[in-house]
């Protein structure tokens, strides 16, 4: 269980356990996003990492996480509902496994706070040119490397069309072009601003004293303007009507992908519903997507459903050849109707509910999946344990599945083909 | 025999039962997963090989090993992939160079788990139908790697790199080399490989190591297995030089991939020698141009790496390579950059000794991941390295010997060059 407290925009809260080699230490800043200024935002993060007033370049701040046992460290750009996330997060080996039992915990919180609030600053209070620079065209170069990884690529086309502008789908890092207008100026006050206003969360899980770690973190993140609360995301609707999108890049895969609107956010009373119901179809290798796509037909390698809990948003993608299109949908849409008509077994709910126990059993086994769980709830503004999750999910009945089924809405087809290979839609 | 290792606070016991299969077990109190491996010592590098009874040799499709794979979770009565998921557990397996691997992972029902990984392997059923349709699967699965570019990326590398070694060949195989494997191949292959003697059992969890010896011993004592000698494997001679200096290939990617390889002569390293070729080689690179080298920053402040850029080191006894990779906007004046860096590389003490740290941390944290440390344990097993001694030369290990390694393994016509170009067409 975590314990700490929240307040004065600073939230602290620890899981003291003995269970892990290493501590993990995970801080954010929570802004809100929107295209103007998600790629300056991502720039800090990015700027961040490049040096510290102790250890000012980059090779010097990676030879100190050499010299804490290869602690590793990550400074990243997130996004959940309609916020931005700046996380650094930083895992450490515990002290007391390694030669000559170091305190790891106090080297690890000094390198934090020397990362998030004294950066290697030009006598201006600026970032250094060569630095803004240099991150500025990689960032470029990561935005424009997204078509890489085809999956991820569709899953990004497919929700900025539902998104049609909504803030929920800028990119985590920003657009291409917002870049040319940023400067080191833009940068440093973008870091202020997010270091003095911006709520701060701070998560430790490892064997770490709850109270020592809290007072550390509140003495060494102070930031009297901080905001206190967050405003909550909108639960996302479907406006386009099921209509049909089509990419044509030179793959070897068709990406098939469904966006639909569940109206259910992890705070919600029905959330447990809509996580049975995301699980009967597609979550698991029983679940019907895999069975009837994957298993019966052979039209995919892969074919799942799931759910972003902060929006209600749910995405169903399948990996198909490009001529079956239309059978693939087809089977994916009969999978819905079933959904929707109740025909839902026995042996699929018991399933789905082990599936799930299972998983958030094994949250505990994992320091970055414990982090991940307390986070969404402490931002989407509360919600259910994992524990507490568990609990539910076992009262939810097949009726409350289908009370889900009957308000899922689809909202946007996609498809990623191939150059030529356009489908036949009516 | 039962092993513990003081500093990390860790055990492993290890016994190896009549059939000849070797069942290891780390028990961990209070991890709630149960983590659990049946592997063979066999990958997709096994297509040629002697039945190890009558010495008779054997050449099957490639990509054999990983449509084997698929079809043993294929069962009369359906698909063992929802025995588990009613359970609550999740599979999954993977074919490697030269393991394929299945495993579980459950919260409940641990026992019960175990049982159906051990029958699932060891009951294989192969229909000409249920072959033929798993053709359409795999055709998939391949043509969703043909377009990852990392994918591409090594692929080439190793094609090029490699003049007859299999390891240049695709693990999944071609969609033309699978079309051709029959349900008569797959029997043959897997009665060879998949025989206990050539397999062997690793559990981590909470869990009693005694108990989890006894089931398997059970397992066993109900299948009539007698004692398999090593099955001799063919190998083509593979010179010690590459195959092609460079092959490009283009693909709708937004910023080009290079990856720089260097090819080691077969020398055939097992065990400790190996464990120490792999730490000696490591620290090499991680000297010469890991996150905290002046040849890093250089090459990240001229723009032409991204902090994903690194270099690895992959050994086994018939192959051993280092890949250097990245995404970058310029290959060319990459490539040229890093040989320049490399020819003046200075090696330095200190940065030695805080690479030791790094390791002994690494080392450390895989036990944090169940995953990972049966997939550690796993590929150390296989190269006859002991999970808990892996460590042992890492103090020892003198600038001397890694200026050695450095002349040895860096060298200009050991090298070749996989490079992956965006699409001339602009979006």
């Amino acid at each position: 269980m975590f314990a700490g407290s929240a307040h004065d925009g600073v939230s602290v809260y620890v899981y003291p356990t003995d269970r892990f080699k290493t501590l993990s230490l995970y801080a954010c800043w929570v802004g809100e996003l929107d295209a103007a200024t998600a790629a300056p935002n991502a720039l800090v993060a990015y700027c961040l990492r490049r040096g510290t007033r102790d250890w000012p370049t980059f090779t010097a701040m990676q030879a100190h996480l050499e010299e804490l046992y290869g602690a590793s460290f990550r400074a990243d750009v997130g996004k959940l509902g309609e916020h931005q996330l700046l996380s650094f997060r930083l895992e450490i080996p515990d002290g007391r496994y390694l030669p000559g039992h170091p305190d790891t915990l106090g080297a690890g919180l000094d390198f934090l706070q020397a990362v998030m609030q004294s950066p290697h600053l030009t006598v201006a209070g600026e970032f250094p040119d060569d630095v803004v620079g240099q991150e500025k065209d990689l960032l470029r170069r990561q935005i424009e490397g997204l078509i890489n990884d085809k999956a991820q690529y569709a899953v990004l086309r497919c929700i900025e069309a539902m998104a049609d502008g909504a803030k929920f789908g800028v990119p985590r890092y920003g657009r291409v072009e917002d870049l040319d207008g940023i400067d080191q100026q833009t940068v440093a006050a973008r870091w202020r601003e997010g270091r003095r206003r911006w709520p701060l969360l701070v998560f430790g899980v490892g064997a770490i004293d709850a109270a020592d770690f809290e007072a550390a973190v509140r003495d060494r993140f102070q930031g009297p303007e901080r905001a206190r609360s967050l405003r909550p995301s909108k639960p996302f609707t479907a406006t386009h009507e099921g209509r049909l999108l089509v990419d044509e890049e030179d793959v070897r895969q068709g990406k098939l992908h469904l966006g639909l609107a569940t109206g259910v956010r992890l705070p919600d009373a029905d959330y447990p519903a809509l996580m049975m119901y995301t699980g009967v179809l597609g979550s698991f290798p029983h679940s019907k997507l895999f069975v009837n796509v994957r298993e019966k037909a052979s039209l995919a390698y892969y074919a799942y459903a799931r759910v972003d809990a902060a929006l209600g948003l749910m995405m169903i993608g399948a990996g198909i050849e490009f001529s079956n299109f239309r059978s693939a949908l087809d089977i994916i849409r009969r999978q819905l109707d079933d959904m929707r008509e109740g025909r839902i077994s026995e042996d699929e709910m018991a399933f789905t509910l082990e599936s799930f126990t299972n998983e958030l059993k094994a949250e505990a086994d994992s320091p970055s999946a414990l982090i991940g769980r307390e986070l969404e709830r402490r931002l989407l503004g509360g919600g259910p344990t994992s524990e507490e999750l568990e609990e539910s999910l076992a009262r939810v009945t097949r009726d409350d599945v289908e009370r889900i089924a009957a308000q899922v809405d689809l909202d946007l087809i996609y498809f990623l083909t191939a150059r030529g290979e356009v489908p036949a839609y009516a | 025999m039962r092993e513990t290792e003081p500093l990390i606070q860790e055990t492993l016991v290890t016994e190896e039962l009549p059939s000849g299969l070797r069942v290891s077990v780390i028990p961990r109190r209070g991890q709630r997963r149960t983590y659990a491996t049946f592997a063979t010592y066999y990958g997709s590098i096994d297509s040629h090989f002697r039945l190890p009874e009558s010495g008779q040799t054997v050449d099957v499709p490639d990509g054999i090993a990983h449509f084997l794979e698929h079809k043993l979770f294929e069962k009369p009565d359906g698909d063992v992939m929802s025995d588990f998921s009613r359970l609550g557990a999740s599979t999954n397996a993977y074919t490697e160079y030269l393991t394929t691997t299945y495993l579980f992972s459950t919260t409940e029902h641990r026992e019960k788990c175990l049982e159906i990984l051990l029958n699932f392997v060891q009951d294989p059923y192969f229909t000409p139908e249920n072959v033929e349709k798993e053709k359409g699967i795999i055709e998939q699965e391949i043509r969703m790697y043909l377009d990852m570019p990392g994918d591409r990326l090594h692929s080439n590398l190793m094609r090029a790199l490699y003049v007859r070694h299999p390891v240049r060949l695709d693990i999944a195989g071609s969609v033309e080399s699978i079309r051709q494997i029959t349900p008569e191949e797959l029997y043959q292959c897997y009665r060879t490989f998949y025989h206990p003697s050539n397999m062997w059992v690793f559990v981590d969890g909470d869990v009693d190591p005694d108990r989890v010896i006894a089931a398997v011993f059970e397992n066993q004592a109900g299948r009539d297995y007698k004692r398999q000698p090593p099955i001799p494997r063919i190998l083509p001679e593979e010179p010690p030089t590459i195959h092609q200096e460079r092959i490009a290939q283009r693909m709708p990617v937004a910023l080009p991939m290079l990856a720089i390889g260097y090819k080691d002569p077969v020398e055939n390293l097992s065990g400790p020698a190996l464990a120490r070729r792999e730490l000696v080689t490591d620290l090499m690179w991680s000297l010469a141009i890991g996150r905290s080298s002046a040849l890093f920053f250089e090459l990240y402040e001229a723009g032409l790496i991204n902090d994903r850029f690194g270099a690895q080191f992959e050994a086994a006894p018939s192959y051993a390579y280092s890949v250097l990779s990245g995404e970058t906007r310029d290959p060319d004046a990459l490539l040229e950059r890093i040989e320049r860096g490399l020819q003046k590389v200075h090696f330095d003490e200190k940065a030695l000794e805080r690479h030791k740290r790094r390791h002994r941390g690494q080392y450390l944290a895989l036990f944090n991941n169940p995953g990972q440390l049966a997939y550690a344990h796993n590929s150390f097993y296989v190269r006859q390295v002991d999970l808990f001694h892996y460590l042992e030369d890492l103090d020892g290990i003198t600038l001397a010997a890694i200026e050695e390694r450095f002349h040895e393994h860096v060298r200009a016509d050991r090298r070749a060059l996989s490079l992956i170009e965006p699409e001339d067409a602009k979006r």
